[in-house]
């Protein structure tokens, strides 16, 4: 075993608990947290690979923070949605949006 | 490594913490039946991940990591907890329940197998990181990573503009 290992361990465990929570979670905004863990994860495993492999490692770090760039704008995509969802339905229950008719 | 180095286990010590935290923390994320402590949990792993980038000595990255998900992105989604109206639990207070414990057989499965390959084909790495100055880092935005640098800025304006459109009340609606 070598640190690279421990470290895609680590964000493989965050990919799964995020997995988790998004198939499990009742609401939109439970299923959020779940989203952000995941690409936590994500942003872990490119970064280790890229610091302790010859890569690029620049380009690793830069990758990560595009990550984050990315997580945010979903961030504020998934927070517009959730105020409709709850403005027209009552809840913000991933349930409560079940027909496509406007 | 034939002797026993103080210094890398000192490095095993901190990264088993760091580790124990972001885990720590995203479980408390996924199974708090209160969305408030949910985020808490959430922010606990970021900060968990944080030291991790530290560990490997990208520590630009660990500060944006604390400053855009810590700073920004848990307080979007706290907002996005409050705005919602629902009560104080956020409609966590029921759990998973039987559906959503079935639905999560594939994420365990999907986990075990992947934790499994790594530990098969996992390859091996350096035992110490590389260490880039965040010259190196502003000079590659500004060098051959110039197009992804500007197309996020795209992508934040318009999810901006998305969300305020998504958002936007219109008059004489309600």
């Amino acid at each position: 075993m070598n640190p690279l290992v421990y470290y895609q361990t680590v964000a493989v465990l965050l990919l799964g608990l995020g997995f988790y929570a998004l198939v499990s979670r009742r609401t939109l905004v439970g299923m959020l947290i779940g989203v952000e863990l995941m690409l936590n994860g994500a942003g872990l495993s490119i970064v280790a690979a890229a610091q302790l492999t010859p890569a690029d490692a620049v380009l690793g770090q830069l990758g990560a923070l595009l990550v984050m760039g990315l997580a945010a704008a979903e961030a504020t995509l998934v927070l517009a949605i959730v105020l409709v969802v709850s403005k027209r339905f009552g809840n913000a229950d991933a349930d409560s949006p079940r027909e496509l008719r406007g | 490594m034939a002797r026993w180095n103080y210094i890398s286990a000192l490095g095993h010590i901190a990264f088993a913490f760091y580790a124990l935290i972001s885990l720590v923390g995203g479980g408390l994320a996924v199974t708090s039946r209160s969305l408030v402590r949910a985020m808490v949990g959430l922010v606990i792993s970021l900060f968990g991940v944080a030291g991790l980038y530290l560990l490997l000595l990208a520590e630009f990255v660990a500060l944006m990591q604390v400053l855009i998900y810590v700073g920004a992105v848990s307080v979007l989604i706290f907002f996005a907890i409050m705005l919602t109206r629902a009560s104080a639990d956020g409609g966590e207070a029921a759990g998973p329940g039987q559906r959503g414990i079935l639905r999560a057989i594939p994420a365990f499965l999907l986990t075990i197998l992947l934790v499994i390959m790594l530990g098969v084909y996992g390859v091996t790495g350096a035992d110490t990181p590389k260490n880039v100055p965040v010259a190196a880092l502003g000079a590659g935005l500004l060098g051959p990573y110039t197009l992804p640098f500007e197309l996020i800025s795209v992508v934040l304006l318009a999810a901006i503009a998305g969300a305020v459109l998504l958002a936007f009340e219109k008059r004489g609606t309600h």
